[in-house]
């Protein structure tokens, strides 16, 4: 009895631990959504500011891609694309059945309905 | 002949909510003495019907009927369009139990731990359930406590995680088991395996597949041709079980897959059976198809 009540408390530490590990890093990560963030696509129409719109794009459309093949390339082969929405949709339940973070999800979603 | 309708709906609400949902149509057919027409009877399930709520970028809340999140092959690997093999691994009662789905609640959702990994997990209650809709479509589920963590390192492409489990009626036993998979970055091959212990009895299975798409020859063809095999032992335990072999048994499969394109593939395996009540042969030959398509509005935006 004692040992299933050590293992439950050491299997929900271990969860404890890692969301506030992961909730620790969330200023790094807020400093990186410029890129991953759906408005980050609104670049100036100045000629650095549409070369960094390229730049970003560029690196959004390496790291979607590089994510997708990560995570989703484990069971699916390459990219089927359907329209947005149902993409999102598809994203969505992605999200919830392989345990998919905020941030691939969001590269993946932008990669895969560019 | 078996053919096999497995129709998933999801119904997205705002920007958090998700309701899902997966039906399985089985129809088990033999040739009538005497005709050449197939009749058998057609065995439906509902596989699970759960809604998702987003609460943040941590943590989704499920409730309702969902697949028992233990191991990783029931969730992810389950669906015969992602699946190597069409047979099940033997160990998959273990854990899951025979509807293969619980009855209540599960937190779950996936982080990044460090630049280097992330982490996902998944805790679940579910309730006893008896509740058949007719003598074909049980849902039924065991009251039971569990979860399951894993750490995944995308550069690797390197998963392994563990299980845990307490059932919480009748014998009240443990169940643990451990799972991996790895798809080396360089080579189009990929390992999958599942370690798996109950009072009911414990097994494993390992499954390795490789993409013949780096053979210089036939390159249309081979790039689209995947060889798979599994390896699979299980032993009995000191409980009965119903849905799991009364004996221990040692499977070897050997299969090749064909993608036309994404979605639609054939396959097939042939695999052999050990154990003590008589070795036999297992031959599998099918297509499977995926399509999706939207129910309401679903188009450009």
């Amino acid at each position: 009895m004692k040992f299933k009540r050590n293992l439950l408390a050491c299997l929900s530490l271990l969860i404890l631990g890692g969301v506030l590990s992961a909730a620790g890093q969330e200023q790094a990560k807020v400093a990186d959504s410029s890129v991953s963030s759906p408005g980050a696509e609104t670049a100036p129409a100045t000629a650095s500011g549409s070369s960094k719109a390229i730049q970003k794009s560029s690196f959004s459309r390496f790291e979607g891609e590089k994510r997708y093949r990560a995570n989703c390339g484990r069971c699916h082969m390459a990219p089927h694309k359907f329209p947005p929405r149902m993409m999102a949709t598809i994203e969505r339940h992605m999200r919830v059945r392989a345990t998919i973070t905020d941030e691939d999800v969001q590269f993946i979603l932008r990669y895969m309905t560019e | 002949m078996g053919p096999l309708i497995a129709p998933v709906l999801l119904v997205p609400i705002g920007d958090r909510w998700l309701i899902e949902s997966r039906a399985t149509f089985e129809a088990d057919m033999t040739q009538q003495p005497g005709s050449s027409s197939f009749r058998g009877q057609v065995l439906k399930s509902i596989d699970y019907l759960q809604v998702d709520y987003i609460a943040n970028p941590y943590v989704t809340v499920s409730v309702g009927r969902f697949l028992t999140p233990f191991g990783i092959f029931n969730e992810r690997l389950y669906p015969i369009w992602i699946r190597n093999l069409q047979t099940d691994p033997l160990i998959l009662p273990i854990g899951t139990g025979p509807s293969q789905a619980s009855t209540g609640a599960m937190l779950r959702g996936g982080f990044r731990a460090t630049s280097k990994f992330n982490i996902n997990y998944a805790a679940y209650f579910s309730a006893l359930s008896t509740v058949t809709l007719s003598n074909v479509t049980p849902l039924n589920s065991d009251r039971l406590a569990g979860a399951r963590v894993g750490i995944f390192i995308p550069n690797a492409r390197l998963e392994i995680g563990g299980s845990f489990e307490h059932l919480l009626q009748d014998e009240r036993s443990n169940s643990f088991g451990f799972h991996g998979g790895w798809q080396p970055p360089a080579l189009p091959l990929e390992f999958r395996g599942e370690y798996q212990r109950s009072a009911r009895g414990s097994g494993y299975w390992f499954e390795p597949s490789y993409r013949l798409s780096q053979v210089p020859f036939w390159q249309y063809a081979m790039r689209r041709t995947q060889l798979v095999a599994r390896m699979q032992q299980y032993f009995v335990g000191r409980l009965p079980s119903d849905s799991l072999p009364p004996v221990n048994t040692r499977q070897f499969e050997f299969g090749v897959n064909y993608y036309f394109r994404d979605g639609l593939r054939a396959v097939s395996s042939y695999g052999r059976q050990f154990s003590e009540l008589g070795n036999k042969n297992i031959w599998t030959v099918g297509l499977t198809y995926r399509f999706a398509f939207p129910l309401g509005h679903g188009g450009d935006n």
